[in-house]
């Protein structure tokens, strides 16, 4: 998250009124933006990675783990030390490693027991560039803890155990009940103080018209009680009107029940972010990652426990996209139209809905028939002369209202800038992003973003993923491959990508076979297979009488199947792919081993030698002395993960230490 | 008669790029030839094209003593600008073939590359002389030696004469660097001092296992030669293969005859002279936008003596 400008941010009845005029200055500057841009060609590769951590406090002596708000003094430390750097001295240099590196940034995230740390300078796709990430994310680390009490450590766990409970999980306390969040369990101090945070947490709020909801099923383990009722939970209260929410039936039995924002943008995510070679690459690479994104949600899933209990989902995503939930009762179809325009099927953080390309492969069939489309918004893109398919794209992301307004903004409108289009654009969390050239930087084009993964433990799992997310998409780009299916099916890849286990035990859509079958086209007269830049006007895709049925090309395969092949060889499988794109490159022994490492990895993972990181913190809570079979997860068992997990980043599981049951298998 | 197979790109065909952990690692060539064979000969039958005048597929092409399978157009070239590219040869000299040949034979391979991908020249050439086995674990080369004489260990010398045509054409400008393949640290020492243009690349297969020894990372930084990795087989293709793919048999192409006296096809003996492997990378943006091969085999009566 970038931070913007300080002004006179509006609540939310206020906001309301605005709304249709930042749209409509969103879209103009999108289209100005897109005709200077859309002819944009940069040639090389540059990517970045994106790693949260939480900041953690440990207490020795009463054996509790505290999340640390300090978050202001940190960053504000490492920005004096950025500031020193580029004036010449180098706080940074005292390890030669690193040398010659620009050091990394950091940035503010919602929470405010929360960090986020990128490259200094992005990494390009010499194979060289390959083998620093992993040293890189260390360093970040070690320059944030740096920064950091000595009491305190930068942790990559995707939530905080016991983030919401009734004990002074945070430090310094606060109570909870503040007139932001009006959360039962976490106090208004918990968000970022800049004014950004708090607004569009109680814009979201207001806009719902009452709090948000997540309730996330209990793991039921023998003790637990049943049915189960989430006893933390305060019947009594009576501080704001949205206390009657559970009194009106807001926690459900047999669920764990949180009730603010804090809950969902307080986890931390990997993602990565590609500059694509021109707007037509881009428009590719968004759809053909598309449908893994699940795949890869559910092999980096690492969020077993929520509010001190553990639940029977191993991922963050749903929990994200519920604690940023602004629809009404009328949008979720709860109430009948009246006010409100239509139905909305997804909050704004979400599997992606809209395939973007102007690919002659993608079939009318892959798109969804009820998506939903501001259709005034879409006539005057195609009117500025954008294609169907972004029109679409973008005419979909502004069914939106805007959160955040500040009053400043709106006295005049700049087409050179691109803040009311960002305004929309970066408050859609869909699991894809396509991101055009920020219009004051010349040397950025067009990217993708990649959004769906959990951050892991360790900075050797962040880098393998990464990296492996990168290769593939040189794959996809080398054998030019076809990933698609229906985006229906991705939706619902998702919500099967939650169940606890889902990398082994069950099954996703995925398409059976990736290859273009393009070979009579060499024969033939136009046999290039370099698409062109030139963007065509019309691209509603043609309906595809000659092929099969669409239904034809997927079937449901296993994680397994789909990272390492399938075993009567029918899919090749991602990492098969990966290596022989590698085999057709130049890439020197030390790259080549240290790949050899990070794909050994992934490919141990889906088969299930490797566990998930979830399946290591279940077992980790479920084999501790102080756990007692009732699905809680106590400050005493807390305190042992967070410093298990601190460890784990250090010794990485070798020679048999803390974590080598997700990281090295046995004796290696 | 000469026959020049080739695979076209090999990138957009498919699966034939990808090999299963059991197979050999020469599948990938002999896969996508098969496949480009195919390909050709549906496409062929499609088409309205004119007969060859002699008994052979419409879809080869005879051009004096010389015989495409399939036709190769050459009408594709790259997409963008040349200095985009790292345009990476490797060149295996098969065993067997008589070291005298090479000279020809490597301009015969560059050339069709260079046709191929309309260039003028290429970024690096590695060669892979046939009997040269690396073992990572001792780091004492293995020359594999064998009764029947038909895998004879490269001889020191003509590795030497052979460099000396590589020398030639990197003095052109139609080469920028030369690369061995499978060296060890004692044999790179020992061939060094022969060279005036060294190599700047030796390549290593690694198999599945990371274990390169110590002497020869050290020597390869002394003398700033890169390793790289590979995972080519040595006997690329065998002639037993070569009948197979181009035979008249189920898997075969139907280009060679099916009995000695049989005039369904051409007469004779086949020998496989050379394969050449090349590659075009976007450099910036690591994208193999064209990869494929060219594999030349001499056939009929007047197949050369050995020398």
């Amino acid at each position: 998250m970038g931070l913007l400008a300080l002004g006179t941010a509006l609540d939310w009845p206020e906001a309301k009124k605005r709304a249709d005029q930042v749209r409509k200055w969103g879209i103009e500057q999108l289209l100005a933006n897109w005709r200077r841009a859309r002819g944009k060609e940069r040639n090389a590769l540059l990517w970045g990675d994106e790693v949260e951590y939480l900041v953690v406090a440990l207490d020795a002596e009463a054996k509790k783990a505290r999340l640390s708000l300090a978050q202001a003094e940190i960053l504000k430390s490492l920005a004096q030390d950025e500031a020193s750097w580029k004036e010449g001295n180098s706080p940074f240099s005292q390890d030669k490693e690193h040398d010659g590196e620009e050091p990394p940034h950091f940035h503010p995230e919602f929470g405010r027991f929360m960090l986020e740390a990128t490259p200094g300078k992005p990494w390009g796709i010499d194979f060289k560039d390959l083998l620093k990430v992993e040293s890189n994310m260390k360093w970040r680390r070690e320059v944030a803890k740096a920064h950091m009490a000595p009491n305190e450590h930068p942790i990559t766990l995707t939530t905080f155990p016991r983030l919401g409970t009734k004990d002074d999980y945070i430090q310094p306390y606060f109570a909870p009940s503040g007139p932001a969040l009006r959360s039962q369990f976490v106090p208004d101090e918990i968000a970022n103080p800049h004014i950004r945070f708090p607004t569009l947490a109680a814009n979201i709020r207001s806009r719902r018209g009452r709090k948000i909801e997540l309730n996330v099923p209990i793991y039921r383990d023998e003790n637990t009680p049943q049915p189960f009722k989430d006893p933390t939970v305060n019947y009594d209260l009576h501080d704001w009107p949205e206390d009657d929410d559970v009194r009106n039936g807001a926690a459900k039995d047999d669920h764990v029940y949180m009730d603010a924002m804090a809950f969902g943008m307080g986890s931390c995510c990997l993602q990565i972010t590609f500059q694509a070679k021109n707007m037509t690459e881009g428009r590719k690479l968004y759809d053909q990652l598309s449908p893994l994104g699940p795949i890869l949600l559910a092999l980096t899933a690492a969020t077993p426990i929520y509010k001190g209990f553990l639940v029977d989902t191993d991922v963050r995503w749903n929990q994200i996209g519920g604690a940023v939930d602004d629809r009404t009762r009328e949008e979720l179809g709860e109430l009948p139209l009246k006010n409100d325009r239509w139905r909305i099927p997804k909050s704004r953080y979400a599997s992606n809905s809209t395939y973007i390309s102007q690919d002659p492969r993608l079939r009318k069939e892959y798109l969804d028939p009820d998506l939903i489309v501001d259709e005034d918004i879409k006539k005057i893109l195609i009117d500025g002369g954008m294609d169907n398919l972004l029109a679409t794209h973008f005419a979909h992301l502004f069914i939106r209202d805007p959160l955040v307004i500040f009053s400043e903004d709106l006295e005049e409108l700049d087409l050179n800038k691109a803040d009311h289009f960002e305004n929309l654009q970066s408050t859609n969390w869909q699991h894809m992003r396509f991101k055009p050239p920020p219009p004051d930087k010349d040397d950025i084009g067009w990217r993708v973003e990649f959004r769906s993964m959990e951050i892991q433990m360790t900075d050797f799992e962040n880098a393998a993923f990464s990296i492996f997310i990168v290769l593939v998409t040189r794959a996809i780009l080398s054998f030019d491959l076809n990933f698609y299916i229906p985006i229906q099916r991705t939706t619902e890849n998702m919500e099967t990508a939650h169940a606890r286990n889902a990398v082994l035990e069950q099954k996703f859509y995925f398409r059976k076979d990736p290859f273009s079958r393009r070979r009579q086209n060499q024969h033939s007269s136009s046999g290039s297979n370099v698409s062109s830049a030139a963007s065509s006007t019309d691209n509603t895709p043609p309906a595809s009488p000659s092929l099969s049925p669409v239904e034809s090309e997927y079937e449901l395969m296993t994680i397994s199947d789909i990272i390492n092949g399938s075993a009567d060889g029918s899919f090749p499988g991602l990492i098969p792919l990966v290596e022989s794109y590698l085999n057709s490159v130049n890439v020197d022994v030390e790259t080549r081993c240290s790949l050899a490492s990070y794909l050994e990895l992934i490919r141990k993972r889906a088969n299930g030698t490797l566990w998930t990181g979830a399946k290591w913190i279940r077992e980790f809570v479920a084999s501790h002395p102080g756990y007692k079979q009732d699905s809680v997860v106590s400050e005493e068992i807390c305190y042992d993960l967070v410093m298990a997990v601190d460890e784990m980043t250090q010794k990485e599981g070798r020679n048999g230490t803390v974590g080598w049951e997700l990281l090295r298998g046995k004796r290696s | 008669m000469k026959l020049i197979l080739s695979t076209s790109n090999i990138m957009i065909s498919g699966e034939t790029v990808i090999r299963h952990l059991t197979e050999k690692s020469n599948v990938e060539l002999i896969n996508s030839l098969r496949d480009n064979f195919l390909a050709a000969q549906q496409s062929s039958t499609t088409a309205t094209t004119t007969t060859t005048p002699s008994s052979l597929p419409t879809w080869t092409k005879q051009d004096n003593d010389t015989l495409y399978i399939p036709t190769a157009s050459f009408a594709h070239g790259l997409s963008e600008e040349r200095p985009q590219y790292d345009i990476t040869v490797k060149l295996f000299y098969l065993p067997g073939i008589p070291a005298s040949r090479r000279c020809a034979h490597t301009r015969e391979a560059i050339d069709l590359v260079l046709k191929e991908l309309h260039v003028d020249s290429i970024d690096l050439l590695i060669v892979s002389f046939p009997g040269i086995l690396f073992d990572a674990d001792d780091d004492s080369e293995e020359e594999t030696l064998s009764d029947t004489g038909s895998e004879e260990p490269d001889d020191f010398d003509n590795m030497i004469q052979t460099w000396r045509t590589l020398e030639e054409l990197h003095a052109k400008g139609m080469i920028s660097q030369l690369g061995v393949a499978e060296f060890g640290s004692e044999r790179l020492a020992r061939f060094l001092p022969h060279t005036s243009v060294k190599p700047s690349v030796n390549q290593i297969n690694l198999k599945d296992c990371c274990v390169v020894p110590k002497s020869l990372i050290l020597y390869a930084r002394q003398e700033k030669i890169q390793l790289l990795t590979h995972n080519d087989c040595m006997d690329i293709l065998p002639v037993g293969t070569t009948r197979e793919l181009l035979g008249p048999g189920e898997r075969g192409a139907g280009i060679l005859a099916s009995a000695p006296d049989a005039t369904d096809g051409v007469q004779g003996h086949v020998e496989p002279q050379w394969v050449v492997k090349y590659t075009a990378v976007v450099k910036d943006r690591g994208v193999v936008e064209n990869k494929g091969y060219f594999a030349l085999a001499d056939v009929g009566s007047c197949v050369q003596e050995r020398s």
